[in-house]
């Protein structure tokens, strides 16, 4: 297309508007120079493609893994050891997949009973795309999270097994969204706990090595199945986080001095890292995995910590870093805080959640939302007259009562050096717009004197335009003005020889 | 308790979570600082944040990871304290030996562990601040009797001049060890069967399925 544009003018040829693939429609650069039913085949072969090669690098997988294991079956030479224990040699866990699935759509059959002719034998690549019935409509994100994993399990001796077994639990997982939200927890988290408990005992990885293949299961899993588990229909989660919303909106009184947070916003680093922790935990609702979302719960605890350490100049313990937290939330008033909590703990790995450093941020989030809920008078050390009126919105804490000294001087000053700088920002935004006159102003003058000297030269040498000469009366004729064109002699007759 | 042995085997780490109570300002921030980074009021503070510790530990061969989370101690957050202590191996409970009060807070924290989470849980409780024996307002008699009668431990420590607080971390993980192992035998053939009896219910298909409980495929739980 690059050539077109580079000639001059409207000059296309016929032949490169038409499709690339010579189909005799007209192309359209948008489709890369297809027309649209071009297009839509190439594309729709692009997918199957990548669809096909993960499928060639789980069989790939596979024959490795069944190799290394015919190898060690003949060093070993043994029968099989019981099925329960050990890892069963591959043809007996396809043997058993292949029983399941048939179990499973047996079970299906009697839920719908009107479906039960789904195929007990399922094409993978429709598998894949069906494991959720919203694929189609966000196949970037789960492609990538898809292609991500497969490329992390490539590096890993049972990473078929791995790929298999977790897109066969996410596919079964998407016909089980009828489910109560703990149910599918549970789901969840005995894939996790099975999962994570082979690989400890059959592949003998080390904590951190399972850890690692976890956190990148989950992350596959969830990416995919985040429509249908995140605040499901079945539970109130979405009243809850109306009801939060609405409670924080209501304590928007609350001030740092009530909570007794360390923390001293007038410094600009620390009102700095206040804003980023609060940007961190709205930050949260966007994430789909879990572990996610609690990077950004971590994200802005670390804020929180540089904000209290500024502040007090020293190292923050607990006591200062629930309050600080609250104030936090109360601050930022998280969209659908509720459900991400209950998104977060029904389906994160538990080992993350239980100890783990994200986790006591977790703990705190938490008891945040916990304080939050119950908080009254008294937790603010206030009056329960107090706390109604100001609940109710008849009486704003500043105007009743005398203000903690510190706290409306403070903004002042701060609203005061804002309205400063604004000004400042003022007269320099006035300056540069006077700059921007005189150039204006100069180039028009510049333009002037131009147009003045050319003008001048003009007059000066006037450009003469000389006819050239001769041509004036007959241009037609060529030899118009050969004169002696009569006295030539007449043409030369052709003549005939006889003979 | 699923954080609590790390399953069967003998060279699997241990890793624990332990609590940290007690009311403000009787030196709980101090006491883990200075155990885990032998730090007592530094002014040259490296540490972002005193709340959240942990430490590697080799106990008679055996790999134990300390978790150890602080807990806001002011009385207006004392109803969250279940939150915080939930699937915990341990609680250190601190007072200060100058202040009756904290001692008093000891006990309800005592008594609310006790109602959660039973006997799996080891209680240490902490006599903070014995530098200050001279103003010392709760009688060593009182504190030790009490913890005896509770089944928890007493300790006597100083984050000041670093007394007495190797000896009591050291004690409470073998206790959670012991705890942890007891449970193991317990529960007979060790990782499979308990992490499937964790969960309590499963989806049961029509057919008996004792292959799958018994920890085979993950696919189908």
């Amino acid at each position: 297309m690059t050539h077109r544009s580079e000639r001059r003018g409207i000059h296309v040829d016929q032949s490169e508007l038409l499709c690339t693939k010579g189909c005799g429609f007209y192309g359209n650069v948008a489709w890369h120079g297809l027309c649209s039913k071009c297009w839509r085949e190439e594309n729709s072969r692009a997918g199957h493609k990548q669809i096909q090669e993960d499928h060639a690098l789980a069989e790939r997988l596979q024959r490795e893994e069944e190799a290394a294991y015919a190898s060690s079956q003949q060093g070993a030479s043994q029968p099989q050891p019981k099925p329960q224990h050990a890892i069963a040699p591959f043809s007996k866990f396809e043997e058993r997949k292949t029983k399941e699935k048939s179990r499973k759509v047996h079970t299906m059959s009697k839920f719908f009973t009107t479906s039960a002719k789904t195929p007990p034998k399922k094409v993978p690549a429709e598998a894949q795309s069906t494991s959720s019935p919203s694929a189609s409509r966000r196949p970037v994100e789960t492609d990538r999270a898809t292609q991500e994993f497969i490329s992390f399990l490539k590096t890993l001796k049972p990473g078929r097994e791995i790929f298999k077994q977790c897109r066969a639990f996410t596919e079964d997982m998407a016909y089980k969204r009828d489910l109560a939200a703990d149910e599918m927890s549970e789901y969840v988290q005995d894939f996790y706990q099975n999962l994570s408990d082979r690989l400890h005992t059959h592949f003998k990885g080390s904590s951190e090595r399972v850890e690692s293949v976890m956190d990148e299961v989950e992350r596959y899993m969830m990416t995919r199945l985040y429509e249908g588990t995140f605040c499901p229909e079945t539970t109130d989660d979405e009243n809850k986080d109306l009801a939060i919303q609405k409670r924080i909106r209501a304590l928007h009184w609350v001030t740092i001095e009530m909570l007794c947070v360390p923390v001293d916003e007038n410094i600009p680093e620390v009102s700095d890292n206040v804003v980023k922790a609060i940007t961190d935990v709205i930050e949260m609702d966007s994430k789909r995995v879990p572990r996610d979302k609690l990077t950004c719960i971590t994200r802005c605890s670390k804020h929180i910590f540089n904000a209290i350490k500024t502040t007090k100049k020293e190292a923050a313990s607990a006591d200062d870093f629930l309050p600080t937290l609250i104030y936090i939330v109360l601050k930022a008033n998280p969209p659908r805080l509720q459900s991400n909590i209950q998104y977060i703990t029904r389906f994160c790995n538990p080992s993350r959640l239980m100890s783990g450093e994200d986790g006591y941020y977790f703990t705190n989030l938490c008891c945040a939302v916990a304080f939050i809920e119950k908080l009254d008078g008294q937790s603010l050390n206030l009056s329960a007259e107090e706390f109604d009126l100001y609940m109710s919105g008849q009486v704003s804490p500043e105007r009743c009562k005398a203000v903690p000294s510190s706290a409306e001087p403070a903004a002042l000053s701060q609203m005061n050096k804002s309205l400063d700088l604004l000004t400042g920002l003022g007269a320099r935004q006035e300056r540069v717009m006077e700059g921007a006159r005189r150039l204006e102003s100069d180039l028009i003058d510049w333009r002037d004197g131009v147009q003045h000297k050319v003008q001048d030269v003009l007059e000066r040498f006037p450009l003469e335009t000389q006819p050239p000469p001769s041509s004036t009366a007959s241009s037609s004729a060529i030899d118009a003005d050969n004169v002696e064109n009569d006295l030539l002699p007449p043409p030369l007759q052709p003549q005939l020889f006889a003979g | 308790m699923a954080s609590g042995g790390g399953a069967g085997g003998s060279n699997k780490t241990y890793s624990f979570k332990v609590v940290l109570l007690g009311e403000g300002c009787v030196g709980k921030t101090s006491l883990v600082l200075r155990y885990c980074e032998n730090k007592f009021n530094d002014k040259h503070i490296t540490t972002l944040q005193a709340s959240f510790l942990t430490k590697k530990l080799n106990i008679t061969g055996k790999r134990v990871n300390l978790a150890i989370w602080d807990t806001a101690g002011q009385e207006r957050f004392h109803a969250l304290g279940p939150i915080y202590y939930r699937d915990s191996n341990g609680a250190i409970l601190v007072y200060d030996v100058t202040d009756e009060d904290s001692f008093q807070k000891v006990k309800n924290w005592v008594k609310e562990l006790r109602k959660m989470l039973g006997n799996d849980i080891c209680l240490c409780i902490v006599g903070n601040k014995i530098d200050l024996e001279k103003e010392r307002h709760v009688s060593v008699e009182e504190a030790e009797g009490y913890a005896e009668s509770v089944g928890a431990k007493h300790y006597h420590t100083s984050a000041k001049l670093n007394k007495g607080i190797e000896e009591l971390f050291l004690d409470l993980c073998k206790r959670m060890m012991e705890t942890a192992q007891a449970e193991e035998r317990a529960k007979g053939n060790g990782a499979s069967q308990s992490s499937s009896a964790r969960r309590g219910v499963q989806i049961v298909d029509d057919e008996p399925q004792a292959a799958t409980a018994a920890g085979g495929c993950c696919s189908s739980g």
